[in-house]
């Protein structure tokens, strides 16, 4: 798994939904929902964030809390993404 | 049967086996919810008199309606309180309305700031357990303790049931006073004519202290009907294949949930023949939305609905075989409510003449708590001034044309300009501030600030933001924040929102 990638979908939430850049704020397996960090918008902009920053096409049935709802769940599904292009 | 409550206990006698709320892994039948009700009156019967009011901080659960009916049954008022709020707010309500007990979701993630920031001397917090799974119900009840059995008081209909706090254009809070005659009066026509059964199976997304939300729990549970609890829409997918698998039969939602529906999940690819229809409230939806709608639900009846939390929810609908021939409408005042146009000197308008909705009803709410002032200004001579523009056709038909106040509607709430300028004149380094509406293509309208800054003061934008999202709900934070040498005025100095969009 790669460490930038991780920092990068980290600080993404960090900025525009916790607005810190302290790291210790979210925990990379904190469910996004449950904490109350994101709400149906939030994570439609996160879906956004992926596909235009990280290149990588959510569809419409991907769209479930396994792949999207923590740091560590969108980063191996955007890695298992980019490995299966 | 002059209450909710005496519906609910009836339908409990009838049918006490028969689902009335799922909530995850927990199914509450009619005799769980009117037991807990029953336990939560007795929880709370040697705290409270007759009138008294009871905050509620509880997230929509089943737990929720036993705590909602309860307090009602009790004679008291309940006050359902946005979980979504910062402790500081929901601290500001309490006092405002003088409950002195609060009924609190342990969980709650503002639970101790909100302990900390109430006077513990004259407000109790009672602790409350929200478990989702099959032991909830037990959970719930011993979370309340140990009580004397206690007789049901008489209600008056005409006596307070609750309060539901909405934006005003001010800061202040505004407390939407209802009784059990407007809960129940308006519980019934909407059951009524979206026909509900004990049979239907409704899937409810919306907020249970906002008055639409309201509305579903209270029509839904007065008609002996199952409802089905969606946390939230961020998985709009995993939702429509819910309405398949459990074969919903109606479902709720505001414009936003529909754009998320249409846009991100292929409605066609699920079967939804069972859902028998679906209610759109909360603010206009674009006429092409409404269609696509329509097409890719070929089997559901759509009800477009308008109203206010001052009318307890409801005051028009359009029926569903006239949406072609009258898109765009809000449709027809419910039975018993009678609608007028007017113009500012009070005289109802002509045909197509635009001028504001006045409503009078048994919906019409008792007044806002504690503001005879306001109350007169917005009820008088027994009617409602929804400060709502609107105009009729020909035929009658209602078609909704802005909203003579400043407030942002972003979703389906409404969002006080003022409430967020008060918050960031609060932050060092903000010398002048204006937030105001612009327009979102998913919320409708989405919230931006415009800030004059100190001299020599080191704002940024995420510092901004972040002290927005420590004393407001996460919906309430300006989504672009901007910085200007100046706000634009009027010659008289007031300033001009509508140009910072």
């Amino acid at each position: 798994m790669s460490d930038a990638l991780r920092d990068q979908v980290r600080d993404f939430i960090l900025e525009n939904y916790l607005f810190t850049s302290d790291t210790s704020a979210l925990g990379l397996d904190d469910s996004l929902l449950g904490r109350g960090i994101v709400d149906s918008t939030g994570m439609l902009e996160i879906i956004f964030f992926i596909e235009e920053q990280l290149g990588v096409k959510v569809k419409d049935e991907e769209m479930i809390p396994d792949n999207l709802d923590g740091v560590n769940k969108i980063v191996n599904f955007v890695s298992s993404k980019r490995q299966a292009a | 049967m002059t209450t909710l409550v005496a519906a609910i206990e009836d339908a409990a006698r009838r049918h006490g086996a028969a689902p009335a709320l799922s909530w995850h892994q927990a199914t509450w039948s009619y005799a769980d919810l009117a037991g807990a009700m029953s336990r939560v009156r007795d929880a709370i019967a040697a705290k409270v008199n007759a009138g008294d009011r009871v905050a509620l901080l509880l997230r929509n659960s089943p737990q929720f309606a036993a705590a909602f009916y309860g307090v009602l049954g009790a004679g008291a008022a309940a006050v359902p309180l946005n979980v979504q709020e910062r402790a500081g707010v929901l601290a500001r309500q309490i006092e405002h309305c003088g409950a002195r007990l609060v009924l609190a979701d342990a969980a709650h993630v503002e639970f101790a700031a909100l302990r900390e920031a109430l006077d513990g001397a004259r407000v109790t917090l009672l602790p409350l357990e929200l478990v989702d799974s099959a032991n909830g119900c037990e959970a719930f009840g011993a979370s309340l303790g140990v009580h004397p059995a206690t007789a049901a008081p008489a209600v008056g209909a005409e006596s307070l049931a609750c309060i539901i706090y909405t934006s005003g254009t001010t800061g202040r809070p505004k407390g939407v006073m209802l009784s059990h005659a407007n809960l129940l009066s308006n519980a019934r026509i909407i059951a009524s004519y979206l026909g509900i059964e004990p049979a239907d199976k409704v899937m409810c997304p919306l907020p249970f202290h906002f008055s639409y939300g309201m509305s579903v729990l209270n029509s839904n549970l007065a008609a002996g009907a199952h409802i089905v609890l969606e946390d939230n829409l961020a998985f709009p997918q995993v939702v429509v294949k819910r309405l398949q698998d459990e074969g919903i039969t109606g479902f709720a939602g505001v414009p936003a949930t529909f754009a998320l529906l249409l846009g991100r999940t292929q409605l066609k690819d699920f079967n939804l023949a069972r859902l028998r229809y679906v209610t759109q409230a909360g603010g206009a939806m674009p006429r092409p939305q409404i269609q696509a709608l329509r097409a890719a639900l070929p089997h559901s009846r759509v009800f477009i609905m308008y109203g206010q939390t001052e009318a307890t929810a409801r005051l028009s609908f359009l029926p569903p075989d006239e949406l072609d021939e009258k898109l765009g409408s809000v449709g027809l005042p419910l039975p018993g409510v009678e609608i007028e146009i007017r113009d500012p000197a009070g005289h109802v308008v002509p045909e197509a003449e635009v001028g504001e909705l006045c409503a009078r009803g048994p919906n019409v709410m008792m007044g806002y708590w504690d503001d005879a002032t306001l109350t007169a200004q917005v009820v008088r001579d027994g009617w409602l001034h929804t400060g709502d523009l609107a105009h009729r056709d020909g035929e009658g038909y209602l078609y909704i044309d802005g909203r003579e106040v400043e407030m942002i509607k972003v979703g389906a709430f409404r969002v006080s300009p003022q409430e967020i300028e008060e918050v960031l004149a609060t932050l060092p380094g903000v010398q002048e501030v204006a937030v105001t509406g612009m327009p979102d293509a998913l919320l409708g309208q989405a919230i931006k600030a415009v800030i004059v800054p100190r001299e020599g003061a080191a704002l940024d934008v995420m510092s901004v933001k972040a002290h927005c999202r420590a004393h407001l709900a996460n919906y309430k934070i300006p989504k672009v924040v901007e910085f200007a040498a100046e706000l634009p005025r009027t010659s008289s100095g007031k300033v001009q929102r509508y140009k910072l969009a």
